[in-house]
């Protein structure tokens, strides 16, 4: 589903962010992303979700060498990928319900197809006496609830979630990652960036970590 | 008007994605209205000169003078006759009237005052003719009889007259297309740099779009929606206070000035009330506006989200 070649890394004239990653990752499995802060896990989930490009290597996602992308492709690509961004990134002037029925409006559905659905969803994580109100006066944790529930509502092969359980008490956290395995139960394929010692204990997944001196991927 | 009610997709698509309120929204719409009424203005002067010109083409058309220089040794009342003669003799000459003397100085009044006694001056005497026929009417002909039977005799056509007024019109009519077009360019201009603004202060809600995968297309859809409905209230504003000028301005010719004047002024300047054919042009000019500003905002939209590409 998704190969690495040597793929290296650098903003701008900076140094290389990420150097030699040289990975695959198969179907319906569920990875780890670990590393110090700066160490570029966020950098690497941007390689995924295809908003930035390598500057050294190639990198084939879903059968595709995403380096000659046109844009038609390179939308049918980000339809197949959910995300849960480290800074939840919700738009502030729609309401909660809005935000995650958001990727189902863009893709042209109509609201009287998606509604019980988003409802669904919204009470499943939580938020269902909440979903009027603006992202903004939501707590750090309902906020991270409505972007998972954003990320996973289209049902996507691909999950991407950028410390999704940061925000969060011990309690809400695992219910969060119960809901993560839950996903990858059901078949999608999931990389998910963590801090957090006891999940990398308690779950057995595969963990590619971004360490000072490079790259390597356990289990 | 309330700027939720212009929705040109249909309201079962969902809800509005790009925030109600741009920053740039109400400028825009204010730019907007201000440029319409300025062009509204602008083709109403130009419509109006240019009828006033027409009428009073036609006004001076059916109209031509005959003057007779005192001579030594001429009798002035029977010249005054015989020329009188030849013009009823010629076909679509209406009626005649000699001018007393009297006449002719006071029609020389506005240029010597009152007090100047021009029976010094052995003014020459006028008759003036009415055509019925403008066109039909021989004048040329007329001309030659009273040049050949009548001493001191000379016709004035009022063309040269004409042909300044023409000309003189012309040259308003053509400046005033041409504001017409530097302020169609200005507002293209603004919105450009106001849609760019807009896309930029609300880049956050582009990217999220872009990465929960939202087209091009789609984007540039809910923009472009927004910045019509921005154009056609700014239109809607402008031509409505156009439409509010040409009303005052045809009210004080009508009312604010003594009869006299207003009739001068309304045979001078035609009539400032648009009419129909006025108000069919305030609506295209509203329309023009509006769908300038959409077009210009759908291709400004679409080159900054190519440009940006995330
Ligand atoms: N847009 C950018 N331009 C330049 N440098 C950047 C940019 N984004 C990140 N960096 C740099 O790249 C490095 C990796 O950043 P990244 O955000 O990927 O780290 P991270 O592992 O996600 O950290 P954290 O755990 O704190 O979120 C950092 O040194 C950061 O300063
Ligand atoms: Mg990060």
């Amino acid at each position: 589903m998704i190969e690495f070649n040597e793929v290296g890394l650098r903003y701008g004239r900076g140094p290389e962010v990420l150097r030699d990653l040289t990975f695959a990752i198969s179907p319906g499995s569920f990875h780890f992303l670990t590393g110090a802060s700066g160490a570029g896990k966020t950098t690497l989930l941007r390689l995924l979700l295809l908003s930035l490009s390598p500057t050294r290597g190639t990198i084939h996602m879903f059968g595709e060498d995403v380096s000659v992308l046109d844009q038609e492709k390179r939308l049918r690509l980000r339809r197949r990928i959910g995300i849960v961004f480290q800074e939840f990134r919700l738009l502030d002037h729609l309401t909660t319900f809005e935000n995650v029925a958001l990727p189902l409006r863009v893709r042209g559905e109509p609201e009287s197809a998606y509604r019980a659905n988003v409802e669904e969803l919204l009470e499943w994580v939580g938020l269902g006496d909440r979903m009027a109100v603006n992202p903004a006066l939501l707590s750090g944790g309902e906020k991270q609830r409505a972007a998972i529930a954003r990320a996973v509502i289209a049902k996507p092969e691909l999950l991407l979630a950028d410390e999704p359980t940061g925000n969060v008490d011990p309690d809400l956290s695992q219910r969060l990652l119960h809901l993560f395995v839950e996903l990858n139960r059901m078949g999608t394929t999931i990389v998910l960036a963590t801090h957090a010692r006891d999940f990398l204990k308690r779950f057995d997944f595969p963990r590619l970590e971004l360490t000072k001196d490079g790259f390597s991927i356990n289990g | 008007m309330a700027d939720t009610k212009i929705r040109l997709r249909p309201a079962k698509r969902g809800f509005a994605i790009v925030p109600e309120r741009l920053v740039t929204g109400r400028t825009l719409m204010f730019l907007i209205a201000i440029m319409t009424f300025l062009s509204s203005v602008t083709l109403g002067a130009v419509l109006l000169v240019q009828q006033s010109a027409v009428g009073w083409s036609a006004d001076i058309g059916r109209q031509v003078t005959i003057q007779i220089m005192a001579r030594p040794g001429e009798v002035m009342a029977s010249n005054l006759r015989s020329a009188v003669a030849l013009a009823e003799a010629t076909p679509g000459v209406a009626s005649t009237r000699v001018l007393s003397e009297a006449e002719g100085q006071a029609l020389l009044e506005p240029w010597f005052g009152t007090g100047f006694d021009l029976s010094a001056l052995s003014i020459p005497r006028l008759i003036v003719v009415n055509l019925s026929d403008p066109k039909g009417a021989d004048i040329d002909q007329l001309a030659i009889n009273l040049t050949n039977a009548v001493p001191g005799a000379s016709l004035d056509t009022h063309d040269l007259w004409r042909t300044q007024l023409n000309s003189m019109a012309g040259t308003i009519v053509v400046s005033g297309l041409l504001v017409f077009a530097l302020i169609v360019a200005a507002t293209v201009l603004a919105v450009i740099f106001s849609t760019l603004g807009t896309m930029a202060s609300n880049r956050e809600i582009v990217d999220v779009l872009h990465f929960i995968g939202a087209s091009n297309r789609f984007i540039a859809g809910e923009f472009q929606s927004r910045f019509l409905a921005i154009g056609l209230q700014g239109g809607i504003l402008g031509g409505g206070a156009a439409l509010v000028f040409f009303f005052t301005a045809g009210f004080i010719t009508g009312s604010v000035l003594p009869v006299q004047n207003a009739t001068q002024i309304s045979v001078f300047f035609g009539q400032f009330l648009p009419g129909l054919y006025g108000l069919f042009g305030l609506v295209a000019v509203v329309l023009v506006i509006a769908g300038l500003t959409g077009l210009t905002s759908r291709v400004t939209v679409h080159r900054f989200l190519n440009r940006i590409s995330v």
